[in-house]
């Protein structure tokens, strides 16, 4: 896959868990124009096994001379993110794909409600910047543990004036999702980036007030589950590969210097998607692509962020 | 045709069933879609408040639709008519509404335009296609759009070329697309046959 080779030229605390970096381009050319709601995949050499994570982009879409991402340390991390936070330094080059938008603004809403949790907040930050830009009707709703968490919501104000909203847990301050979708005008579209929990009950809200499928969206990178490890046969390279407990099935794949596609890294977009040719145990998928009866089929799987518990699993790579 | 052969285009049409969401539900027909709207509701009454649109043609299913359409139903004498209660009525309506529609491919569409202005799109609509297979067709030459073509190959309403009726469909015009079948030997027509009744 080819990437772009950018350095570090900005990195500023943001909250006591969040980090924001700035990119431009090493040999000081424009960086690739993006949509709102677009993220790269930074690559990470750590001590000789590279991590790859993805982030949204959270710049202006407008602006092309740099790249800003946002990063949260992850207490559960596999290293990419503390590595962020504690190796990355101003002045460090970094190599990073070609952004992809898996969760763009539906071009023919009539209002778009954002609802961001946490660091969920990134994809919204370059999507604000169009929907400014078009005079959209919008509102943006975000909810943080506690005021020195409410990271760029200073920035946000300033930007988005009455439409945003935001709901600090430590005050007591809850998002009544019922209430926010319960009476909205047609041709509105909702947007969801956080936690699990709140992904999840925004989806399921939505739903069962008949909103169509094609009007609720929803953005949630998942980090590849650690676990108990398993081998891999490819069959068409005809090796097998040990898929160590802390990597990923996609990683150890590349590790073996197994070329293999991907996009998001993430369990969202498919494109790293492998047919599974033979297997004897249970697939963990972990993944948002497959639908329930693809993954009970046990036919395909997302080596991102699943994995595997028995002896054999063939694949066709 | 080339057998296998599928255009991704060319819609294709199911059969109504309710969604188990909604707040409201709007069932709109024409004609024979009277008798789907009957077998909607043979599914079950359903607990949200129903609003029916019926527009009678020749086959007119108004008397059985009002034992069995409790409450809500309009019997109207003409799409247009229908379109007009239609467009009245959009302005009350909010997310978590569900529109099923039955009738012609032409009356689908002109349905589907009339609400997309009021931000319901193509998608969110559940559609039926009964009466007849007839077709718009739009003149990729003169841009005009014609009704009810039932043969292979059909007169333009606006510049009179003769035009092919292709299975390419545009979903923003609610149309075939048309092109002229004698462009390279003017007045060499293929035998026009009736293939939409």
């Amino acid at each position: 896959m080819s990437m772009i080779n950018v350095k570090v030229v900005a990195i500023e605390q943001v909250t006591p868990l969040v980090k924001h970096f700035t990119f431009v381009k090493e040999d000081g050319s424009s960086l690739p124009a993006f949509s709102g709601g677009s993220h790269v995949v930074v690559s990470l050499d750590i001590g000789g096994r590279i991590h790859r994570n993805p982030y949204s982009l959270m710049g202006s879409p407008m602006e092309n001379e740099a790249y800003h991402i946002s990063v949260r340390k992850q207490e559960n991390s596999r290293g990419g993110s503390v590595f962020m936070h504690e190796n990355v330094t101003v002045g460090m080059p970094l190599k990073i794909t070609y952004p992809v938008n898996l969760f763009s603004l539906a071009k023919k809403g009539r209002k778009h409600i954002l609802i961001a949790g946490g660091i969920g907040i990134t994809p919204f930050m370059s999507q604000i910047a169009d929907l400014n830009r078009m005079n959209a009707n919008y509102e943006l709703h975000y909810a943080y543990r506690s005021p020195e968490h409410g990271a760029f919501a200073a920035q946000l104000k300033e930007k988005c004036g009455d439409h945003l909203h935001c709901y600090i847990d430590s005050q007591g301050q809850r998002l009544d999702l019922q209430a926010l979708l319960n009476d909205q005008p047609l041709g509105t579209h909702v947007y969801v980036c956080g936690p699990n929990a709140m992904v999840l009950a925004t989806l399921d809200t939505a739903r069962n007030l008949g909103w169509p499928e094609n009007h609720i969206h929803s953005e949630q990178f998942l980090s590849p589950p650690t676990g108990e490890p398993f081998k891999i046969q490819l069959a068409r390279s005809n090796i097998e590969i040990q898929v160590s407990a802390e990597m990923s099935m996609l990683e150890a794949i590349e590790a073996a210097g197994v070329e293999a596609d991907y996009l998001c890294r993430g369990g969202v977009c498919g494109r790293c998607e492998l047919d599974v040719l033979e297997t004897d145990g249970a697939l963990e998928h972990n993944d948002h692509f497959l639908t329930d009866t693809e993954k009970a089929s046990c036919k395909k799987i997302m080596p991102c962020v699943s994995r595997a518990k028995g002896e054999r699993l063939v694949l066709d790579l | 045709m080339e057998h296998g052969y599928t255009i991704k285009s060319k819609p294709i049409y199911g059969a109504l069933a309710w969604h188990d969401k909604a707040t409201v539900h709007l069932v709109i027909a024409q004609s024979q879609g009277g008798l789907a709207v009957l077998k909607l509701f043979e599914q079950m009454q359903p607990k949200q408040p129903v609003r029916v649109l019926y527009a009678q043609q020749d086959t007119d299913y108004a008397k059985t639709l009002k034992k069995v359409v409790p409450e809500g139903l309009d019997v109207l004498n003409s799409e247009q008519e229908l379109l007009d209660v239609l467009k009245s009525i959009m302005p009350t309506m909010r997310m978590g509404l569900r529109i099923y529609i039955a009738g012609s491919e032409g009356f689908i569409w002109s349905v589907a335009e009339a609400v997309k202005a009021f931000g319901v799109e193509n998608a969110d609509l559940m559609k039926e296609q009964t009466d007849t297979l007839a077709r718009t067709i739009y003149c990729v030459h003169c841009k005009a759009i014609t009704h009810n073509i039932t043969t292979n190959i059909g007169k333009c309403s606006g510049c009179g070329r003769m035009l092919f009726v292709r299975d390419h469909f545009s979903r923003q015009m609610g149309a075939y697309m048309g092109l002229m079948i004698d462009a390279e030997s003017p007045g060499e027509l293929p035998a026009i046959e009736e293939i939409y009744p």
